[in-house]
């Protein structure tokens, strides 16, 4: 009895320490991705992911997630496109609908395009694409009851365009279709990264005859009209002869199943950006995390898409040699940070900022996180690759020993404090007690709160965690007026391959009372404090780097040194002479592909697995 | 009878009202998010929230708001009756995938209920007659292992053992009966299983209990004493006096259950009412919370009601005017 006790007692320590070693995560770097043999074409590639939480039904105006982004990339052709491919070669634009690079004007107020000839829109509507098509993808962003959900990229920018506009059929000032093969943009003012906005979803043409019927935002998302390789299953059933008659297109249930096909008037010879390997992509919803890890490891399906794996499933993968070769770890061009609120007080301080940089033991968050499978500690808050890797982790202007922190180093930060009365380099004042912390209620965010919490006390800031669901803790930092002095979870990561959609979130001109997320109130003036209901800092200037924001913006991306230079010094700046964050990762998306899948991709813009250019050698067939 | 039964579903309008104007309260009044920020985009502009807030109607009074629920639900709505409006996350009407998804869920819940019904009661019985037993104690310890057994360990290991191993179990998902019988009884018999075993040990807790006090009972004895053969004496005089607070308890759990088995059907990836809801509070999808808010408490009003009206079968005693 004594040795059966014995024993059970090794095996639940084995057990014990089985679960702890899955619970801390791994160290380890992926496994080199998978290239097993050549890619071929055919066969279906079949996903599944919990939820599809669009952010606007796949409607392209307002869609506004990265994963849709990706669906789209493969149903839609924008004026410029990338090779959806990994890494830097994934960031490059070239010419995709249109013939050629644009002509811009000396003073880059004007892009004209030419369209290739011939390209068409998918069943049912099987006419050629015209540049009123683009056109009229544009009249829609400027329409306000389709809240077109980065019009900020366009208003102000294109001539005419204001997100105000009554109707989509009301034409923009700014653009102009002299012929159906060509289209014309008259800018507001130089806007270096144009070339990225003609380029995003909401770009690509719609038909007018389709997309009039719906006026409210989202509702065209059961709709679409493909232009590039792959359509919704179904969409040559769509009876486009009224609009009474069109109903949803029956290869996509928002609450269940999106499956795509190929467009059978899509032209490969017009496109050198995909090798559309599939025949057909089947996204499901499967509410069980575990279930479509499992059903990837068993081959029922080929691919996760969107959700990362639990923690037990990428320790198997990262510990089991043949497995790891399944494990794919890229770079999401996405950074996790603490930010500070620089009207709240302790923060209103820059020391404190920078004392909380300083103590943050940032070794360990990434340890919470999975190890560097899940990222790479963060040092700036732009991404290496935005950057052309021109300010990298070498860059740290809070460097610390192996990145745990240095509690002296922050204490001569804090002393020179004014809520460090007695310059011991602890915050003495009560400021520094019981400040909310909003947080996320799920992991890694939870296992990362106690890291945060126990490193801030050794400076005397003393946290009260709040954790909420995601869109509620979103909802808790957005709203100005709740003053929240300091959050863990938030992150931001780009819309396109440009520093600049990083920049913008600093753009003081931008705060707004609810909705914001220049959390940290960067640039925040005191008449604007005043407006939104809160106290302006008594002493302190906020700093402001809205001049440095429009200087960089208006180098064009055709001279991208100087424009990235530009942006490596205000990212320094904003780390510098701002401290708004504790930026701590960079996170790596991780993908697990089964055998079934012959050549994996990664789509460095949509920052998932690249439909266009993976390759199966299942024989499934889109039912 | 018939005036009791139209009196009781008239009250079913007024626990309706309640319910879903104590969840309109909740939702504006302690808000964990609001959907015209979440739907605005990334970095919206003012004019944009406004502009969602105009589209989804909440930029109305919320009494008005209250009014125009009310009135869909009655009359119907531009999507058709019962007008339970348009979810701000799918962008499609919540009535299609209401019915979409209910009839998962009642489906779960019917057939886990048939299933706990059939192995709680008999156990129940047997453990009530062999008390003290090897056979009693063994029912009973099981039963109160499944009680303690979280629903999501159970599903999870289920999943394990009978798909992932054995591959006897075709696993997740939902396969609607009409495209394949055999399918779809292949998809639901593990998740019947897995929820049915933790009401299922309740049941038989509870009828073994009922019994035992019952055979105790002086007209058990009445009836032995005048000959009746064992077998009638436990079927048809104690166990139909034994079943009134199993049929009470039905009618709560069937009820509740039709609002949706939350984990059950995440683990199983069965689209039904229950996580579809779960979701909708996270993303303050409001008009899918009040449609499954109103079918839940129209749904446990309903089984009590049924309920009420089986006791009269059970017990002659009961009669209702």
């Amino acid at each position: 009895m004594g040795k059966r006790r014995q024993r059970l007692r090794l095996v639940g320590l084995a057990l014990a320490l089985a679960l702890l070693a899955a619970a801390c995560g791994g160290g380890d770097e992926g496994g080199e991705q998978a290239q097993p043999s050549a890619a071929q074409r055919g066969g279906v590639l079949r996903t599944a992911q919990t939820d599809f939480g669009f952010t606007n039904g796949l409607d392209p105006t307002g869609e506004y997630l990265g994963f849709a982004w990706d669906v789209l990339g493969a149903m839609s052709r924008s004026l410029m496109g990338t090779k959806h491919v990994a890494d830097a070669a994934g960031n490059e634009l070239f010419p995709d609908l249109a013939a050629d690079m644009p002509q811009i004007s000396d003073d880059g107020l004007t892009y004209t395009f030419k369209l290739k000839p011939g390209i068409k829109f998918g069943p049912p509507v099987n006419r050629e694409i015209t540049s009123k098509d683009v056109a009229y993808a544009f009249q829609r962003i400027n329409t306000a009851s389709l809240v077109a959900q980065y019009g900020f990229y366009y208003f102000g920018v294109v001539k005419g365009m204001d997100g105000k506009a009554k109707s989509a059929d009301q034409k923009v000032e700014g653009i102009e279709t002299p012929d159906d093969q060509t289209i014309v943009f008259h800018l507001e003012k130089p806007t270096g990264d144009f070339l990225y906005r003609v380029f995003m979803a909401a770009t690509a043409p719609i038909p007018q005859e389709v997309a009039k019927c719906f006026t409210k935002a989202g509702d065209y998302g059961r709709y679409v009209i493909s232009s590039g390789p792959y359509m919704i299953q179904g969409s040559d059933q769509l009876d486009i002869s009224s609009c009474k008659a069109m109903k949803p297109i029956s290869g996509f249930d928002p609450t269940k199943r999106l499956a795509l096909v190929r467009n059978p008037n899509y032209d490969q010879g017009t496109d050198n950006l995909r090798s559309n390997f599939v025949d057909g992509i089947d996204l499901a919803i499967n509410t069980n995390v575990d279930d479509i890890f499992n059903k990837v490891e068993a081959g029922q399906i080929d691919s996760s898409i969107y959700d990362p794996p639990t923690k037990p499933v990428l320790q198997r993968y990262l510990t089991d040699q043949a497995k790891k070769q399944y494990l794919h770890a890229n770079q999401g061009d996405r950074t996790w940070y603490v930010f500070m609120n620089m009207t709240t007080p302790p923060f209103d301080d820059i020391n404190v900022r920078k004392a909380a940089n300083l103590i943050m033991d940032k070794a360990a968050l990434l340890q919470a996180w999975g190890g560097t499978t899940s990222g790479e500690i963060a040092t700036h808050i732009m991404p290496p690759t935005l950057l052309n890797n021109k300010l990298g982790a070498d860059y740290n202007p809070y460097a610390t020993p192996d990145n745990r922190g240095d509690e002296a180093k922050a204490k001569e930060a804090m002393k020179q404090s004014k809520y460090d009365s007695n310059k011991d380099g602890v915050c003495d004042a009560s400021q520094c007690k019981n400040l909310v912390m909003i947080n996320r209620n799920t992991p890694p965010h939870t296992d990362s709160e106690p890291v945060v919490a126990s490193s801030l006390a050794k400076i005397g800031i003393e946290v009260k965690p709040r954790e909420l669901a995601t869109s509620a803790a979103y909802t808790t930092i957005q709203t100005v007026k709740n003053n929240i002095p300091i959050g863990l979870n938030a992150s931001w990561g780009k819309d396109y391959a440009d520093p600049y959609s990083f920049a913008v979130l600093f753009d003081g001109r931008s705060i707004i009372g609810t909705g914001n997320t220049n959390y940290s109130l960067v640039g925040i003036t005191a008449d604007q404090a005043g407006k939104l209901g809160i106290k302006y800092p008594s002493g302190a200037q906020v700093p402001n780097v809205d001049t440095d924001i429009d200087t960089c913006q208006a180098i064009p991306n055709t001279e991208v040194d100087k424009r990235i230079d530009c942006f490596v010094n205000l990212d320094r700046k904003v780390m510098e002479q701002a401290v708004p964050w504790v930026p701590y990762l960079w996170e790596k998306k991780i993908t697990i592909t089964a055998p079934s899948v012959t050549k994996y991709e990664f789509d460095q813009f949509s920052g998932h697995i690249s439909l266009t250019q993976v390759a199966v050698n299942n024989n499934a067939t889109i039912s | 009878m018939w005036r009791y039964i139209v009196r009781r579903l008239l009250w079913v309008v007024v626990v309706m009202l309640v319910v879903t104007s104590i969840t309109f309260l909740v939702f504006f009044v302690m808000p964990s998010t609001d959907p015209a920020v979440t739907f605005a985009g990334k970095n919206p502009t003012e004019e944009q929230i406004e502009e969602v807030r105009h589209n989804f109607g909440l930029d109305k009074p919320v009494p008005v708001q209250y009014v125009l629920f009310i009135k869909h639900v009655f009359l119907g709505d531009q999507y058709g009756w019962p007008g339970l409006g348009f979810s701000y996350s799918t962008r499609s009407p919540v009535r299609d995938q209401f019915f979409g998804r209910v009839i998962v869920t009642v489906q779960l819940a019917v057939g886990a209920a048939l299933v706990w019904l059939c192995i709680g009661i008999p156990i129940g019985i047997v453990s009530a007659i062999k008390r003290r037993t090897l056979v009693d104690r063994l029912s009973m310890g099981l039963a109160l292992f499944f009680v303690s057994a979280p629903v999501f360990w159970l599903g999870l290991m289920g999943l394990w053992l009978f798909w992932y191993k054995l591959r006897i179990s075709p696993g997740t998902g939902y396969v609607p009966w009409g495209d394949s019988f055999t399918d779809w009884l292949s998809h639901m018999i593990l998740p019947w299983i897995v929820l049915a075993l933790l009401y299922a040990a309740f049941y038989a807790r509870m009828t073994r209990g009922s019994m035992i006090e019952t055979m105790g009972q002086d007209y058990i004895r009445t009836a032995r004493v005048k000959g009746l053969p064992e077998w009638k004496v436990i079927l048809k005089h104690g166990l139909r006096s034994s079943l009134t607070p199993v049929v009470t308890m039905i009618g709560f759990d069937v009820g509740a259950l039709l609002g949706g088995a939350v984990i059950t059907e995440t683990v199983f990836n069965l689209q039904g009412v229950g996580q579809w809801a779960v979701n909708s509070v996270f993303q303050g999808d409001l008009p899918v919370i009040l449609a499954v808010t109103v079918v839940v408490s129209i749904a446990v009003t309903l089984m009590n009601l049924i309920v009420d009206i089986v006791y009269a079968y059970l017990d002659p005693r009961v009669r209702y005017t």
